[in-house]
C-alpha cells in the first residue's frame, strides 16, 4: 500500500521518468570525466558512448516500467476489491435480516430464470445433438389439403435416387410402439420400439457405441435386425457387450441386435429399440402408404430452398409417372430443428422468458428498495467516510461491491433453486408435452447463465441506490441530530414500488387470459358420452391379408374375440379418433339435386371410416335416422352418416335420404362416390381449441377398408386402460404369427388430457410467476409503508398530540399506499392492453382485451394490497403521542 | 592500473552487486555505477546499457523501490532503495555466489 500510495502522489509520466534518469546519468558521468581532465565535448561523447544504443536502452526501460505500472495498478485494484468484498461481507453479516430477505428474493428470481433459460436453451438456442445438424432437413409431402403429410417409402427412395442436393434420405415412423420381448425368466415384457429405415443412423450421423448400425445389405436381405438404445442396454442388460450379435424374441419372432447407439439418438423418439423396416423391393401399392417421417442430409453448402426446388422437380416427375397416387403431391422442407421443436413450443418459450424476466426485474426492484432503505439509515456512516477522504466514486464502488456480493450469493443459491426445479420438472411437465429433442438439463450453460444474471442484476439494483446514497454534502448530515434522514430516497423507492406493481399487474393479466383459455378448452363438450374408452392402432400391414375380404375377416374375428373378453362392454373400429384430427377437410362434397359447383366452391368435409358399433361404443348419440348396421355391406347401397354441422348445410331440408357426391379433395377430377345419408350423429370436437364446428361424415368400414385402423374398446365399468393386456392378448389369439403391429395404446381421456396439456402447462407456469411477482410487489409496498411509518413516528405523534384522530392517521398511511398501487395498476393495465395482443396466438375462447380479466386482476390486486397495507397502517394508528415524542 | 580488458560481469552478478550497493542506503543509478567501480578498483566496469534495465526489472520484482529525491548536487534524481524482499534476495544471491566462486576456485587452483 505504501508503494502504491507513493506512486499515486508522485505520478511522473513513464516517458519523462526514463528520459530524465538517463539524462541525469549522462550529465553526472560527463562531469566526472571533466573533473578527470577531459574537455567537455569529449567527455560528453565518452559518457554517451558508454551508454551504448540509447534508443534501445530507452525502449527496454520503458517497456519494463509500463509492465511494472500495470502490475501495480492491478495489485492495487485487486487489493481494493478484496478489501471491499471483506467489508461488504462484514456489513451483510451485520444485517442478517436484510441479507436473508435480499438473498432469498434474488435466489428465487435467478432460480426461476435459470430454469426457464434451460427451456429456452433447449428449444431455441442449442443445436440438435447430431453431427453437422445444420445440414439436416425434414421432408414432408405436401398436398392441397395439408402442408405436411408423412411420406411414402417409395417416394422417399425415388427422391434420394433422383436428387442432386441430398447425400442421403432416411425415414422413421413418427410414433413409438411396443413389442413384447420374451425375458430369460419366461415372462414377457413390453419394450418400446420405433421403426426406422436402414440409412437413418447414417443420415443423422449417429455412431454406434458397440456393434454396428444398419447396412444396405440388411435392407436387401429384409433382415430382422434391431439397434438398441444405450439406456436400455445399460439398465436391462447391465451393459453386457455380449448382447451385440445376440438374437432376442420380439413379438414372437427372432431379431438380431446388431449394435448399441448413444442416447442422443432418442431425439427421433423415446424408444429402447429401433427395428429396421425394409424399404427396397416393396410392392407398388405401398406408394400410397404415407407413414414415414423423412429426414435428409443435404450436401455441404446447399441451402434449404435449393434442396426444396431440387426435390420439387423430382416430385413433379413422380406425379407424371404415378398420377394415381402422386398427382398433386409436392414436397415441403424445413430445418430438422424446427420439426423437432415445433412453433408452439418456441412461442411458449419466448412467452415464459418474457414473464420470468419481469419477475426478475421485480426481484431487482425489491432488493433495490431494501438497499435504498438501508442506505438512508447508513447516511451518517457514509458521510463520515466521505469526510475522512473517501471519494464519491470510491464509496459508490464499495456500495456496488456490496450489491454484487449479495447478487452473487443470490445467484449461487438461485443455481440450487434452478437445479431443484429442473430435477422436479420431468415429473411436473405432462408426458408428451416436450418433444424428445427437448431435454431440460442443468449444465454449465445454466451455471454460466446464473453467474451472468447475478452480475447484471447486481449492477441493476446496486447502482441507483449507491448513487442516491452518496448524493449529499457531508457537513449537514453529520451535524443533523437524527441518525437518519427522511425523504430523498423516498421518491425513488415510490417509483420502484409503482414499477413492481405494474409488472405484477401485467403478469396477472397474462395469467388471467391463459387461465380463461384453459377453462375454455377444458370445458369443451367432447360430444360423445362414454367416460372411459381404450384405443389402440392395429396395423395388419403384411402379405397375410392381401384382399379386402381377408382384411374384413381379420377385423371381424378380432372384434368377436375381444367382445368375448370379460369386462368388455363394446368394441368398434375407426380410422380416426376424436380430438385427433389434423386434416382440414379431406373430401369435397355436393348435395345431389343442387346445382353443380366448381371444385374450388365445393364444401369440404372430414371423412371418418367407422364400424357399425362405433356410435354405441363411444355413446355418441344418433340424433336422427339410424346408425350403421348389417345392411351396410361392401356391395350394399353406399351410405353415410353426417354430423350436425354437416346437416346444417342442407339448409332446413331433412338430411335423411339425401344423397351426397364425394370426391377426395386432392383429386377433384375423380369420379365421385354418391352416398345416401342414413343418419345424423351428434357433433364431436376435432380439436379442443377449434374455433368453429367442423363438418364431418362417417362411412361404414365395410364399404371402405384401410389397413391401419384404431380399435376402440369400452369397459363395462372402471378404467379402460385396465383392459389393455387382455385386449392385446385377444388380438394375438387371432394373429397367431404376430404379423400385426399393435401400438399407441391410450385411452380417449388421455388424448383429451394431452390435447389440453400445453394450455394447462402455460397457464400453470405463468400463474406461478404472476403470483410470485404479486407477492414481491406487495412485499415492496409493505416495505415502503412500514419504513415510512417508522420514519414518521414522531410526525404522527405530533399530529395525534395536536388532535388528529386515528382515522386521520390511517387515512394518511392508506392514502399514500393507495396512490402507489393505483399508479402501478394503471401503468400495468395500460401495458397489458398493449402487450396482450402478443398473446393472441396462444389464446382461445377469450379476447386479448378481456374485461372480466381486467376486473379480476383489479380485485386480486386490491385484496392483496389491503393485506400488505394493514400492518403498517395498524402500527401508525396505534402510535402513542407521548411515547412517540419522547423517542430519539 | 589493471589491464583494461572488458571485464564483463558474469551473468546474474549485476543484480547481486546492485542489491549489495543499495544495502548501504538509497542511491541514484549513476551513484550505484560509481560505487561499484570505485569499490572494485574499477576491476568491474558496470555496463550502463544493462544497469538501468536491471534496476527497472528489480523494481518490477519488488526488490527495490524508486522515488524522486534530490541528488547531492541539488538536482532532481530517481533514488533507489532496497526493500525487505530485496534484502532477502541479496542474502540468497550472496550465498549462491559464495558456492559458485568456491567451486570455480577448487577447479582453477587444483594441483
Amino acid at each position: 500500500m505504501k508503494q502504491s500510495l507513493r506512486s499515486w502522489l508522485w505520478r511522473v509520466p513513464i516517458d519523462q521518468e526514463v528520459d530524465e534518469e538517463i539524462a541525469f546519468h549522462v550529465d553526472m558521468r560527463t562531469r566526472e570525466l571533466v573533473e578527470r581532465g577531459m574537455d567537455v565535448k569529449t567527455a560528453r561523447e565518452a559518457a554517451l558512448s558508454r551508454l551504448g544504443d540509447r534508443a534501445r536502452l530507452k525502449r527496454t526501460c520503458l517497456d519494463l516500467a509500463r509492465k511494472r505500472d500495470r502490475e501495480m495498478r492491478f495489485t492495487q485494484w485487486f487489493e481494493e476489491v478484496r478489501d471491499d468484498v471483506k467489508f461488504a461481507a462484514r456489513q451483510l453479516r451485520g444485517a442478517p435480516a436484510f441479507t436473508l430477505v435480499a438473498v432469498t428474493t434474488l435466489a428465487l428470481g435467478i432460480g426461476a430464470n435459470s430454469a426457464i433459460f434451460a427451456l429456452v436453451d433447449a428449444t431455441l438456442l442449442r443445436p440438435l445433438a447430431f453431427g453437422e445438424p445444420e445440414r439436416l432437413v425434414s421432408i414432408w409431402e405436401k398436398t392441397e389439403k395439408t402442408p405436411r403429410s408423412y411420406v411414402s417409402p417409395l417416394n422417399m427412395l425415388d427422391w434420394e435416387a433422383n436428387s442432386r442436393t441430398f447425400e442421403r434420405i432416411a425415414g422413421f415412423t413418427p410414433s413409438v410402439g411396443g413389442m413384447v420381448m420374451a425375458g430369460a425368466d419366461g415372462n414377457a415384457e413390453t419394450v418400446s420400439r420405433q421403426w426406422v429405415s436402414a440409412a437413418i443412423f447414417d443420415v443423422l450421423g449417429v455412431k454406434p457405441i458397440a456393434g454396428r448400425t444398419f447396412l444396405p445389405s440388411d435392407d436387401e436381405k429384409r433382415g430382422s435386425v434391431v439397434v438398441m438404445s444405450e439406456a436400455f442396454w445399460r439398465t436391462r442388460f447391465n451393459s453386457d457387450p455380449g448382447v451385440v450379435g445376440r438374437e432376442i424374441r420380439l413379438d414372437g419372432s427372432l431379431w438380431t441386435v446388431v449394435g448399441i447407439v448413444p442416447k442422443d439418438f432418442q431425439l427421433i423418439g423415446r424408444s429402447s429399440l429401433w427395428a429396421m423396416r425394409p424399404i427396397t423391393n416393396l410392392p407398388p401399392r405401398v406408394r400410397a402408404a404415407y407413414g414415414l417421417q423423412a429426414v435428409g442430409r443435404v450436401r455441404p453448402g446447399v441451402t434449404i430452398e435449393a434442396a426444396e426446388a431440387d426435390l420439387a422437380a423430382v416430385a413433379d416427375r413422380l406425379a407424371r409417372e404415378f398420377p394415381q397416387t402422386n398427382k398433386g403431391r409436392g414436397v415441403m422442407l424445413e430445418a430438422l430443428h424446427d420439426t423437432f421443436i415445433g412453433s408452439d413450443l418456441r412461442q411458449t418459450s419466448i412467452l415464459f422468458l418474457g414473464v420470468v424476466g419481469f419477475v426478475l426485474l421485480t426481484c431487482c426492484a425489491n432488493v433495490a428498495n431494501l438497499l435504498l432503505a438501508r442506505a438512508t439509515m447508513r447516511t451518517r456512516e457514509l458521510a463520515v467516510r466521505t469526510a475522512l477522504g473517501a471519494g464519491r466514486r470510491r464509496i459508490i464502488r464499495q456500495l456496488v461491491t456490496e450489491s454484487l456480493v449479495l447478487s452473487l450469493i443470490g445467484g449461487a443459491l438461485g443455481m440450487g433453486v434452478g437445479a431443484a426445479i429442473l430435477s422436479a420438472a420431468p415429473s411436473l411437465i405432462p408426458q408428451g408435452l416436450l418433444p424428445p429433442a427437448v431435454t431440460l438439463t442443468f449444465d454449465m450453460r445454466v451455471v454460466a447463465f446464473c453467474f451472468g444474471a447475478a452480475l447484471v442484476v447486481g449492477l441493476l439494483f446496486g447502482v441507483a441506490p449507491a448513487w442516491q446514497a452518496t448524493d449529499f454534502s457531508s457537513p449537514q448530515v453529520i451535524r443533523s441530530d437524527s441518525r437518519t434522514t427522511t425523504g430523498g430516497g423516498g421518491t425513488l423507492r415510490g417509483l420502484l414500488v409503482i414499477g413492481e406493481v405494474a409488472a405484477a399487474v401485467l403478469l396477472l393479466f397474462g395469467a388471467g387470459l391463459l387461465l380463461r383459455t384453459l377453462i375454455a378448452v377444458e370445458a369443451f363438450d367432447r360430444g360423445y358420452r362414454a367416460e372411459s374408452v381404450l384405443s389402440m392402432l392395429v396395423d395388419p400391414l403384411g402379405s397375410k391379408y392381401p384382399t379386402p375380404e381377408s382384411l374384413q375377416q381379420f377385423y371381424d374375428q378380432v372384434e368377436s374375440e375381444i367382445r368375448a373378453v370379460p369386462g368388455v362392454r363394446d368394441v368398434a373400429w375407426t380410422d380416426t379418433l376424436p380430438l385427433d384430427f389434423f386434416d382440414e377437410g379431406g373430401f369435397s362434397f355436393e348435395i345431389a339435386g343442387d346445382p353443380p359447383l366448381d371444385d374450388s366452391q365445393r364444401p369440404r368435409t372430414e371423412y371418418q371410416v367407422v364400424s357399425p358399433t362405433y356410435f354405441s361404443t363411444l355413446d355418441l348419440p344418433i340424433v336422427a335416422g339410424r346408425a350403421f348396421d348389417e345392411r351396410d355391406k361392401r356391395d350394399g347401397v353406399p351410405v353415410c352418416i353426417v354430423n350436425e354441422a354437416f346437416a346444417r348445410t342442407f339448409r332446413g331440408r331433412s338430411p335423411i335420404g339425401q344423397r351426397v357426391a364425394l370426391r377426395p379433395a386432392s383429386s377433384p377430377e375423380a369420379k365421385p362416390v354418391v352416398r345416401e345419408v342414413v343418419g345424423v350423429a351428434r357433433q364431436v370436437k376435432g380439436r379442443p381449441d377449434e374455433t368453429r364446428d367442423f363438418v364431418q361424415l362417417y362411412v361404414p368400414m365395410a364399404q371402405r377398408l384401410s389397413d391401419d385402423t384404431f380399435l376402440v374398446v369400452r369397459p363395462k365399468s372402471g378404467r379402460a386402460d385396465a383392459l389393455a393386456p387382455s385386449v392385446r392378448a385377444a388380438v394375438s389369439r387371432v394373429d397367431k404369427e404376430q404379423l400385426v403391429s399393435v401400438r399407441n395404446i391410450v385411452t380417449l381421456e388421455d388424448i383429451a388430457w394431452e390435447a389440453t396439456g400445453r394450455h394447462r402447462f402455460r397457464a400453470g407456469i405463468v400463474m406461478v410467476f404472476a403470483a410470485l411477482a404479486l407477492v414481491l410487489a406487495m412485499v415492496g409496498v409493505f416495505g415502503v409503508l412500514a419504513y415510512t411509518v417508522q420514519q414518521r413516528v414522531r410526525d404522527f405523534g405530533v399530529r395525534r398530540a395536536l388532535g388528529a384522530t386515528t382515522g386521520d392517521v390511517l387515512r394518511l398511511v392508506v392514502g399514500s399506499a393507495a396512490r402507489l398501487i393505483a399508479a402501478g395498476a394503471v401503468i400495468g393495465l395500460a401495458l397489458a392492453a398493449v402487450l396482450a395482443r402478443l398473446l393472441t396466438a396462444v389464446l382461445f375462447g377469450v379476447q386479448p382485451l378481456d374485461l372480466l380479466t381486467f376486473a379480476s386482476v383489479t380485485i386480486v390486486l386490491a385484496l392483496t394490497a389491503a393485506v400488505a397495507t394493514a400492518a403498517p397502517a395498524w402500527r401508525a394508528a396505534r402510535i402513542d403521542p407521548a411515547v412517540a415524542l419522547r423517542s430519539e | 592500473m589493471p589491464p583494461k580488458t572488458p571485464n564483463a560481469l558474469l551473468h546474474g552478478t549485476l543484480d547481486a552487486l546492485i542489491l549489495k550497493t543499495l544495502a548501504g542506503g538509497p542511491l541514484h543509478g549513476y551513484a550505484i555505477a560509481r560505487f561499484i567501480e570505485d569499490t572494485t578498483g574499477e576491476a568491474v566496469l558496470v555496463e550502463e546499457g544493462s544497469l538501468y534495465p536491471a534496476l527497472y526489472r528489480m523494481e518490477r520484482r519488488g526488490w527495490v523501490e524508486a522515488e524522486w529525491g534530490t541528488s547531492e548536487l541539488g538536482r532532481r534524481a530517481k533514488l533507489y532503495r532496497l526493500t525487505d524482499a530485496g534484502r532477502v534476495q541479496l542474502t540468497a544471491e550472496t550465498a549462491t555466489w559464495r558456492r559458485f566462486s568456491a567451486g570455480v576456485s577448487k577447479v582453477l587452483f587444483a594441483r
